[in-house]
């Protein structure tokens, strides 16, 4: 036995049953809305029903002399209090930023933008005042569409950004475009749009804030991705040095990539109790959520790919324009990632890459599951529109543009290495376990019965974390662990679970390591006086980057306390080992020493001055991982639909998915955050739309109108798990937590183009509801 | 009243907040403040309703009414809740027709051997409405009440040729023809003070056959277009058929064989007549459905159901 090897992993790899199930599923979760704090404080808001308009006078004197207001602020009296400056985009380095204030002052810029705030003793009443606030406003014209926020016809939304036009057009060339497009025998274009779409989380955005006026400590229960970076929000718009902001995270009901940071209306609420000196809460409602909370996605796209007779892609030309809504967001960061990522994993030569964003009058771009989809989305149509072009069945195309897996790796056009890439092993195992010749012979007899079968294919990749050195990480995703003298190992980290099931996985991994039962270990999460620094939860870091940061501090800490314990017990470590939690081995006292008792022995020795120089007397460890060598996500899905002429209703026959997330920590874990991003991709498709009508009012603010599947959309999902190439000596984990949502739409796409292609249609747009479906298929009049 | 309605667990638990009657109800999340008063009968609830008669509306199931106030798309200065009176629940019969208690839920009506003998497309169009936890609250009184464009009821309604009893504290009770009784989106033709109390609807007669479709976004949800018919057969021709469409109109519309053209076709040659109805409507646009995309829908969906109809009516069942 020598100290420091892991013992054989009993957890790792196995759908052990969450630790988080039992309090989920038996309701006894604790989301911000369940916290009881005494003297609590309840706000709603006031919202804007314009899209765009000056607000002239805001009158909150009646509502604040209703019973049961304790304060009214308006946008002047909030900004005395708290600066909308700081916010999520400063922090991830965005520059040209307009300035705002956190509730209207001048200008309303989309509906439900926050113009006051009513603090009242139930949250009832605090919406009935909100309504007896008068707003004076002159409205202007709403700015909806990319082309009106270009010609430059329509007022600024932001003054001091002059323009509607955000950034761009900005190109970058890869490799020699001009040349591929020369050689090519044709040009394949095409005008593909991605819809917006949003995040819907089951809890909306949340807050409870609680200022101590004894301590001039502010604390905060927050729905979020990521506390300290909630933190570093909170702290800076309200202009607080950070070690006097604390914030707390409990359970957190989804999010998807809304939750980062703290938004307009959380930092309000935290103003709002330092001002009254009483803890203040605000629980977003579906309304609020739908109308404003944030959304994702409207993008779209000019694209000519550079094709040969024989299927091979050369290159592409891509000019793209994102739609980012009105305040600042996700769009501009987000760009780099669809650039570098719109080859996939395809041996293209050449790639010219030009994109613009503008500001509308609509709810604000945010992140959402697999922010940068739309790459894999135009890439994989386009693919397929490759194929009718030339006749070519579109899984033969993709065959023959994969990228091989080579030594040394081949590189993306963009320049990421293709390392350890299984992206055409993963096409060809879908290639046997659906019988694609015989699915051909049965969708041409159906055919002939008037019926339309189609099926899709897509492949994709994700940096989760990608490959290394490279892309080196943003930044290094920190664990810290300790041993209790209750023989518990904490490890605490910056994530924040939100669905991912993370205080199950991580536990597997340090319960492996550190040779302790699963149920010996917890794992902390949640709190900025515990956890270590990082940003939270998000673009699938955890598995790779925190689940090999619990790796190495778990064996860090092992190692620290077998030494110890062979100080202690005047023994060699190598002669010991850690087991279900006990020390064992040659010289251990009756052969077994519990940690709950090494940790008191240890505690006794340092007291008496026992333990000599040099040793690690610390039961606590910290480690900081890069991510190793780093690799790929991806995969291929498959799926069958058929398309109703009569109704243009779409079913999901079949879905099936052989996937490469690295070594399975937990395949129940991935199975699920798979299939969950493959509902929302059906959802995408069939069912979501965030639609405005041309005077930016918000038709998709309720679930009536925004429609989400629900059990009976959702087919069963076939998961098969790819044998990894494993590019670490240690961490193989990678992320998976975004791959369905980005692969599952065009994976619809290309099946229900497939199945309507015998009628004309061509498919260059993602949400395929039934009347779109029916225009396109020609059997229903298109609109004007 | 005959048949009881299975007893429903507590109205108020979950869904709605337990109110104490005769309250200021400011106390209660979403909703604008209203006075919530809970009669114990009809008489007292007709005198509740008529004392207040602009300022008032009637709570059933609560499951349109409700959400209308949480959006405070309404704003009833009184809340006079049903869900007291015992006498509004109830599934009997009586000359020939189905007498159901205002109150009855949909769900009960779904459940009842009375319902799928003498009305069986009724259950068939019932199934089509939101989901078991909505039926079970929602009331037939209620959803006629509504007038909701898009239900299935008023459609079921039309083309069974209920008739609806209406009373008030002042004129007393007058019953008014399904056909007469939807207005205009939302709109009926029951007055300030009157409260819906019974619906009577006569049986399906033997000999005929009936059948409900819908095409909705997903299960569960309001119809884009639903066709509700009744049709009886004789050798192959058709007697007599109604069809009732919902989703189509500003309200459920009704046709008649004459209307339709269809007395003495032969049963089984109804797309000539379905495009010809679908020419006729304006159907309405909205996010789940452009208007052409409806009108196509009544083309596919009304031959489907009438051939429906008609064999059920030929197989001798009425179903
Ligand atoms: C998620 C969801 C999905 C739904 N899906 C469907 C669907 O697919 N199809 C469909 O048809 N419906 C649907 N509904 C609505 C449901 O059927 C309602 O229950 C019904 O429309 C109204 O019945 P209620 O008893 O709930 O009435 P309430 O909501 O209590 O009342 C509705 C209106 O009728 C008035 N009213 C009620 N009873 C009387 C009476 N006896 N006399 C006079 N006025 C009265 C009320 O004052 C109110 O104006 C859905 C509801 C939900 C929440």
């Amino acid at each position: 036995m020598i100290a420091g090897r892991p013992p054989a992993e009993r957890y790792t790899g196995s759908s052990v049953r969450r630790t988080e199930d039992l309090r989920l599923l038996t309701g006894r979760g604790r989301y911000v809305a369940d916290i009881q704090v005494p003297g609590l404080l309840h706000c709603a808001f006031n919202r804007s029903p314009h899209a765009h308009a000056r607000v002239l006078r805001v009158q909150t004197d009646v509502a604040r002399r209703a019973p049961g207001v304790v304060a009214v602020f308006d946008g002047w009296q909030m900004a005395k209090l708290a600066s909308a400056a700081g916010g999520m985009m400063e922090l991830m380095g965005e520059t040209n930023l307009p300035s705002f204030s956190l509730l209207a002052t001048d200008k309303v810029r989309l509906v439900g933008d926050p113009v006051a705030m009513v603090v009242a003793e139930t949250r009832a009443i605090a919406e009935d005042a909100a309504e007896l606030i008068e707003v004076e406003y002159e409205e202007l014209p709403a700015v909806m569409t990319a082309a009106q926020a270009r010609d430059g016809s329509l007022p600024p939304i932001f003054e001091d950004l002059g323009s509607n036009v955000l950034f761009g057009p900005d190109q970058k060339v890869f490799g020699e475009v001009d040349r591929v497009f020369a050689e090519a025998d044709r040009i394949v274009k095409a005008r593909i749009a991605q819809h917006r779409h949003q995040n819907v989380p089951m809890e909306g955005r949340a807050i409870l804030a609680t200022f101590d006026q004894a301590t001039g400590e502010l604390v905060a229960h927050a729905a979020t991705q990521g506390v300290n970076t909630s933190r570093q929000i909170i702290a800076a718009q309200l202009g607080m040095p950070l070690e006097k902001v604390r914030v707390l995270a409990f359970d957190i009901g989804g999010s998807f990539g809304l939750k980062f940071g703290a938004s307009r209306e959380e930092v309000a609420c935290c103003a709002a109790s330092r001002e009254l000196l009483r803890p203040v809460r605000w629980i977003e409602d579906r309304l609020e959520n739908l109308t404003v909370s944030g959304q994702a996605r409207e993008e779209s796209f000019d694209v000519e790919a550079a094709v040969t007779n024989e299927g091979e892609i050369l290159g592409m030309r891509v000019e793209m324009v994102i739609d980012s809504g009105a305040y600042p967001g996700f769009a501009p960061g987000i760009i780099s990632t669809i650039q570098e990522m719109i080859p996939g994993p395809y041996r293209m030569r050449a790639l010219s890459f030009t994109a613009s964003g503008v500001i509308t009058n609509k709810a604000t771009y945010v992140a959402y599951r697999g922010p940068w989809a739309s790459e894999t989305f135009v890439r994989e149509r386009l693919i397929d529109l490759v194929a009718a072009e030339l006749g070519l069945d579109p899984f033969e195309v993709r065959l023959r543009n994969l990228a091989e897996r080579g030594q040394p790796p081949l590189r993306m056009v963009t320049g990421p290495s293709l390392a350890g890439l299984t992206a055409k092993e993963s096409l060809l195992r879908m290639g046997e376990i659906f019988n694609f010749e015989e699915f051909r012979r049965h969708q041409a007899a159906m055919r002939a019965q008037g019926r339309y079968l189609g099926v899709g294919v897509a492949t994709y990749i994700e940096p989760a974390p990608g490959p290394r050195p490279e892309t080196p990480p943003t930044e290094l995703e920190w664990a810290r662990a300790s041993l209790g003298e209750d023989g518990v190992v904490s490890v605490f980290t910056a994530q924040m679970p939100h669905g991912q099931s993370h205080q199950t996985t991580m536990a597997q991994i340090a319960a492996d390591q550190f040779g302790v039962d699963f149920e010996q270990v917890r794992v902390v999460v949640g709190d900025t006086d515990q956890v270590p620094e990082g940003f939270g939860t998000g673009g699938s870091r955890f598995a790779s980057m925190a689940g090999g940061a619990a790796l190495h501090v778990s064996r860090q800490l092992r190692s620290q306390v077998l030494e110890l314990a062979a100080q202690i017990l005047d023994v060699s470590p190598a002669t010991i080992d850690i087991r279900a939690g006990e020390v064992v081995g040659d010289g251990v006292p009756d052969g077994r020493l519990p940690l709950s008792e090494l940790v008191k022995l240890a505690r006794a020795a340092a007291a008496e001055g026992r333990i000599p120089q040099g040793t690690e007397t610390s039961l606590e460890a910290s480690f900081g991982f890069d991510g190793g060598q780093g690799g790929w996500s991806g995969g291929t899905h498959c799926c069958v639909v058929e398309v109703d002429p009569e109704t243009g209703r779409v079913r999901v026959d079949r879905y099936m998915v052989v996937e490469d997330c690295g070594e399975v920590i937990n395949p129940a874990v991935v199975e699920g955050q798979i299939r969950g991003g493959v509902a929302q991709g059906i959802g995408a498709v069939l069912l979501e739309r965030s639609a405005y009508d041309e005077w930016g009012q918000y038709l998709s603010s309720s679930f009536m109108d925004y429609l989400l599947p629900t059990t009976t959309d959702v087919p069963n999902i076939e998961i098969e798990h790819l044998q990894t190439i494993p590019l670490d000596q240690d961490v193989n984990f990678r992320g998976v937590g975004e791959g369905g949502m980005i692969v599952a739409p065009p994976t619809i796409c290309n099946a229900i183009a497939d199945a309507i292609a015998p009628s004309g249609a061509v498919v260059l747009e993602q949400h395929l509801p039934p009347t779109r479906i029916l225009e396109l298929m020609g059997i229903i009049p298109q609109p004007a | 009243m005959g048949e009881q309605a299975p007893a429903r667990p507590g109205r108020y638990s979950p869904g709605l907040p337990r109110l104490v009657p005769g309250t200021y109800a400011a106390v209660v999340l979403k909703l604008p403040p209203f006075v919530y008063l809970a009669p114990a009968s009809l008489e007292e609830a007709l005198s509740l309703h008529a004392d207040h008669e602009d300022e008032s509306r009637v709570l059933a199931g609560g499951q349109s009414l409700i959400p209308l106030l949480a959006l405070r798309l309404a704003r009833p200065e009184y809340l006079v809740d049903l869900s007291r009176i015992g006498e509004l629940e109830g599934i009997s019969e009586e000359d020939g027709a189905v007498c159901i208690g205002a109150m009855t839920s949909e769900l009960a009506l779904e459940h009842s051997h009375l319902i799928a003998e003498r009305l069986p497309l009724l259950p068939q169009a019932l199934s089509f409405i939101g989901h078991p936890a909505i039926r079970s609250r929602g009331t037939l009184g209620g959803s006629l009440a509504h007038g909701d464009p898009a239900a299935e009821l008023p459609a079921v309604a039309l083309v069974l040729g209920a008739q609806l009893v209406a009373e008030s504290r002042d004129r007393g009770r007058r019953t008014i023809a399904a056909r007469d009784f939807f207005l205009g989106p939302f709109t009926t033709a029951l007055q300030g003070d009157e409260i819906l109390t019974e619906i009577r609807i006569p049986w399906q007669a033997p000999g005929t056959g009936s059948c409900f479709h819908e095409v909705a976004r997903r299960l569960g949800d309001f119809a884009m277009v639903g066709v509700a018919a009744v049709a009886r057969v004789e050798q192959g021709m058709i007697r007599s058929c109604r069809v009732a469409l919902t989703g189509v109109a500003d309200r459920a519309v009704l046709r008649t064989d004459g209307e339709l053209g269809l007395t003495g076709e032969s049963a089984g040659s109804f797309d000539a007549a379905a495009r010809r109805l679908a020419e006729e409507l304006n159907p309405p646009a909205d996010l789940h459905g452009s208007a052409p995309y409806r009108r196509h829908l009544v083309r596919t969906l009304v031959p489907r159901v009438l051939e429906r109809a008609c064999q059920a009516a030929a197989a001798g069942a009425i179903s």
